[in-house]
């Protein structure tokens, strides 16, 4: 922070000039820690031959993205009413400027997030990247792959047509047959005799209250997990990091293109 | 043996931070370059179906993504195939080869279930530190099967076709004619509610219709003489005969009921089935 040997020769005007721009930053490090959080996240070391199949995750994070501003948007307008909803989806779409364009990033958004997850997922099993330590994180994948889905039925019924109503009557009657719980839960989402005003004000809640929290609450908390144990190396990678080696003496150096080829085979490129 | 094997594994991650440490490159900015060009794509892909979509459907009227909304939401009619969103294909499909009522709960609770445990268990199933792909032989043949019937069940919920209200109400006079009740004017009417309710979603009769959610067929449902009141109050509301899966049509009104119900007691069943 204060001056180090290194300084160079800087007119105490310069410095002055530095030292106000960065005040801010200093400030709000002193009483966060934010700056040295965000530092950390930038510049933390991921495995060298980290590459494209790793961006699943993040893409889906922006598809996450993406629905939460495009249904901030959307529930400015809606109308969660069975008498004003179908006609409020028919002005977004019709009348409003761009309302289109939102309901369409919403609509077509929420395929390419459940997409994205199947993808991420997919890529984490072929990886093996679920194994020791990141089995917890496995865990809430799972669950936000669950959630995501139950997003998608909850939204299937918000425009009210006749495919999100019979849509929606046949999902809550598959809830139905589930044992146990399965009746209670039906009967708690339709919250009647029938699918009505009170089926869709309680889907239009979970569908942007209860999911969505619950999703971004679990995305943080896999996010520091991923930042905590680290991003796995692709397991064919031959620079794979913690790749069993055979025994050699402990090197003095550390650096590895200084040490000698061993007979297998080495690191050579990517 | 067991400790020996959680020793080896905390030493494999300790080697894993080291190499990152000592070999690894910082996240920004060389990986997040491509989480960068990666989040543009999807948005673009986003913003590039929703202009698709926008533009080639109008209304009610569907493009190659589909119309924009269908036809108001109607409890009295579903003139059309009640299906979910494509990604719940594979769930729907699963549904309509289940059979009423043994293996309807495998069907929409027991496999996706089993489905889930599996998947949240998977971690603590394979506990070997090896993860290349062609030496987990298990975990090769799980996930190409997995693959593989999700993408069977998904294909084959998109394509399955049932038949319309519309096309269905033709076939009324053959069924009066063949269950022998084309002189009862009530009976005729409750056939073409029948045809037009979506009752043949799920039911099949004479050969029309779908077994969807494991229902039965109804070609001789009347066979049992329990008389058409009966059916008039089960339709009203299943669940109080202990049948949750099928939707409550009290929507219908009274009389479209009572009609209904003289139908499906006038069906006893053709000849030669």
């Amino acid at each position: 922070m204060a001056t180090t040997p290194a300084t160079r020769r800087k007119s105490p005007r310069r410095a002055q000039i530095e030292a106000a721009a960065l005040y801010p930053l200093d400030w709000l490090e002193e009483r966060s820690g934010l700056v040295g959080a965000i530092k950390y996240f930038l510049f933390r070391r991921v495995p060298r031959d980290t590459s494209w199949a790793q961006t699943l995750g993040s893409a889906s994070l922006t598809a996450f993205l993406v629905q939460a501003i495009t249904g901030v948007i959307l529930a400015f307008y809606y109308k969660p009413d069975p008498d004003k909803a179908y006609e409020s989806i028919q002005i977004i779409t019709n009348d409003l400027t761009l309302g289109w364009l939102v309901r369409g990033m919403h609509r077509w958004g929420a395929s390419v997030f459940i997409i994205l997850m199947f993808l991420h997922m997919a890529r984490v099993f072929l990886y093996g990247a679920y194994k020791y330590p990141r089995e917890l994180n496995w865990i809430v994948g799972i669950l936000l792959l669950v959630l995501g889905m139950a997003e998608g039925f909850t939204g299937y019924l918000l425009p009210w047509d006749q495919t999100a109503y019979w849509a929606t009557v046949v999902g809550i009657n598959i809830n139905g047959t589930a044992p146990f719980l399965g009746p209670f839960i039906a009967q708690f989402l339709q919250g009647g005799a029938s699918i009505g005003a009170d089926t869709l004000s309680k889907f239009y809640s979970i569908h942007m209250l209860v999911l969505p929290g619950a999703i971004a609450g679990l995305i943080g908390l896999h996010l520091y997990l991923v930042m905590r144990l680290g991003v796995t190396s692709p397991p064919w990678s031959p620079a794979e990091a913690g790749r069993e080696r055979a025994p050699e003496p402990p090197s003095t150096n550390g650096r590895e293109g200084l040490i000698r080829p061993s007979g297998r085979g080495g690191s050579n490129g990517e | 043996m067991a400790s020996r094997r959680i020793e080896e594994r905390r030493a494999q991650h300790q080697r894993y931070k080291e190499d990152v440490d000592r070999t690894g490159k910082p996240f920004f900015p060389h990986a997040m370059f491509h989480d960068t060009v990666m989040s543009l794509v999807v948005v673009s892909v986003i913003v590039g179906l929703a202009v698709v979509w926008y533009l080639d459907a109008d209304g009610t009227e569907a493009g190659v993504l589909g119309p924009h909304y269908t036809e108001e939401a109607d409890p009295g009619t579903t003139n059309f195939i009640p299906r979910p969103d494509w990604y719940f294909y594979f769930l729907f499909y699963l549904l309509r080869i289940s059979k009423w009522p043994e293996s309807v709960v495998l069907g929409t609770v027991g496999i996706p279930t089993i489905g889930l445990v599996l998947l949240l268990a998977l971690p603590f199933l394979d506990l070997r530190r090896e993860r290349r792909l062609f030496r987990r032989p298990v975990a090769l043949v799980a996930l190409l099967l997995v693959v593989l019937s999700m993408g069977v069940l998904t294909y084959k919920g998109a394509t399955a076709r049932e038949s319309l209200g519309s096309e269905l109400i033709e076939a009324v006079p053959v069924w009066a004619e063949r269950q022998g009740f084309a002189g009862n004017d009530e009976a005729v009417e409750g056939a073409e509610i029948f045809a037009q309710a979506g009752c043949a979603q799920c039911h099949l009769y004479i050969g029309t219709g779908s077994q969807n959610l494991g229902a039965p067929e109804l070609t001789d449902i009347g066979s049992g003489e329990r008389g058409a009141d009966y059916f008039a109050r089960y339709v009203q509301n299943p669940a109080q005969f202990g049948n949750t899966v099928m939707p409550p049509y009290a929507a219908l009104g009274e009389e479209n009921l009572q009609k209904l119900g003289v139908f499906l007691d006038a069906s006893k069943g053709t000849e030669e089935r």
